[in-house]
């Protein structure tokens, strides 16, 4: 199992170079780093991945992009919006997480959605960065949302992923500390562990079960 | 007021935290301010006057934070939503959690040692990119190094407006 930060960035978006994350969540526990619009490597025996992330965009736009980026080998995420936008680029192939859930509005999220993503290999990610450094009501909305993405999980059992949205090394968290945030969504340990390994099961193509032999 | 015999007195836990980055100068005070804040902010004013957290000591860029036996798990959650104190920005890591502060006292000394702030200077070209002593460059930019400690670099940029830290390693300015 290969434990991922599903979500960094790294300098110039935020303050801490990519080295540097890479150094630090070894320390921290990570195997591995999705690192927004930086190139793959493997520094210090953590993997980086590349990641994009499109946001703001008409479905046309994103149709665009995720084709761009097809044979780029990154890990393409695309922010939730309304219901129609979730499932339009929850059907698209070539795209591997939907992100921002919990901004998005009440109605963005339902079982016809984690149905969708069940089926095509689609993850939905948990920011905890909102957790971590949001007070009052937006906390206690995105704990109430990860709830309910997580009641949808139980019944569809699509892919979750976990990211800190870490600008710096300071952002980051300990793979034990992220275990004991994720018990105030009601998130079981084999939960988190089914989590941060969740990257490696949206980017690996699934092998079919029957093989059409001629 | 007389003491309480040990038989009457609550159990304690002491947690040692780490704070990061390296060379924050800790006001007890306000990180307690801090701490108190996350805690009754996650956990709510019942279950904070139970913890009971309080900021003990405050050495070699380590903390020692007391509460009361069992409460430990809810501290260190609460602990991992401190991303800031007196608008400085900083991390807490969790260490050990001991029955005594003696023991987490000799934790800090075998541990390794923490660096005071700039007390290792990366020098001459080696890594610096031929800037001159204390000094780097980075992304075509001129960077004092504050700190730094093996392969991590924090380095502020040159001039008084920008007093903005950036966290780099050694590899980074010998590539730059």
């Amino acid at each position: 199992m290969k434990i991922t930060d599903a979500a960094v960035f790294p300098y110039p978006c935020g303050d801490t170079s990519v080295r540097r994350l890479a150094l630090e969540a070894k320390t921290l526990g990570f195997d591995s780093l999705v690192a927004m619009d930086t190139p793959a490597g493997s520094f210090d025996g953590v993997e980086i991945l590349s990641g994009i992330i499109v946001q703001d965009a008409s479905i046309r736009d994103v149709i665009a992009r995720v084709k761009r980026a097809k044979d780029s080998g990154s890990v393409v995420s695309v922010a939730a919006r309304d219901n129609g936008f979730n499932r339009a680029t929850i059907g698209l192939k070539g795209v591997h997480i939907l992100r921002g859930i919990q901004t998005a509005e009440k109605t963005a999220f339902d079982h016809v959605t984690a149905k969708m993503a069940a089926d095509n290999n689609v993850a939905i990610d948990l920011d905890l960065s909102v957790l971590i450094s949001a007070r009052g009501l937006a906390r206690q909305r995105a704990i109430h949302r990860y709830r309910d993405v997580l009641i949808f999980e139980r019944r569809f059992e699509f892919p979750v992923t976990l990211s800190s949205y870490a600008r710096s090394y300071l952002d980051l968290r300990a793979v034990r500390e992220i275990t004991g945030l994720c018990s105030l969504i009601s998130m079981d340990t084999s939960g988190v562990e089914k989590a941060f390994d969740a990257v490696g099961r949206v980017t690996t193509p699934r092998i079919s079960a029957v093989r059409v032999v001629s | 007021m007389s003491p309480r015999p040990p038989t009457l007195r609550e159990s304690r836990r002491y947690i040692l935290v780490r704070v990061n980055p390296a060379g924050t100068t800790i006001d007890q005070k306000e990180l307690y301010y801090a701490i108190s804040d996350a805690v009754t902010s996650l956990w709510g004013d019942a279950v904070a006057g139970v913890i009971m957290q309080a900021v003990v000591a405050a050495e070699n860029g380590h903390v020692i934070i007391r509460c009361l036996r069992g409460t430990e798990k809810e501290l260190t959650l609460a602990l991992s939503t401190v991303t800031a104190c007196l608008d400085v920005r900083l991390a807490l890591r969790i260490v050990a959690a001991s029955g005594t502060i003696e023991s987490l006292r000799d934790r800090i000394r075998t541990g390794k040692p923490v660096a005071e702030p700039a007390s290792e200077i990366i020098t001459g070209s080696a890594g610096t990119g031929g800037a001159e002593h204390g000094e780097c460059v980075f992304a075509e930019k001129s960077f004092l190094i504050v700190h730094c400690n093996g392969q991590k670099v924090d380095v502020i940029e040159k001039g008084f407006k920008n007093a903005h830290r950036l966290f780099l390693t050694k590899s980074d300015l010998e590539n730059s």
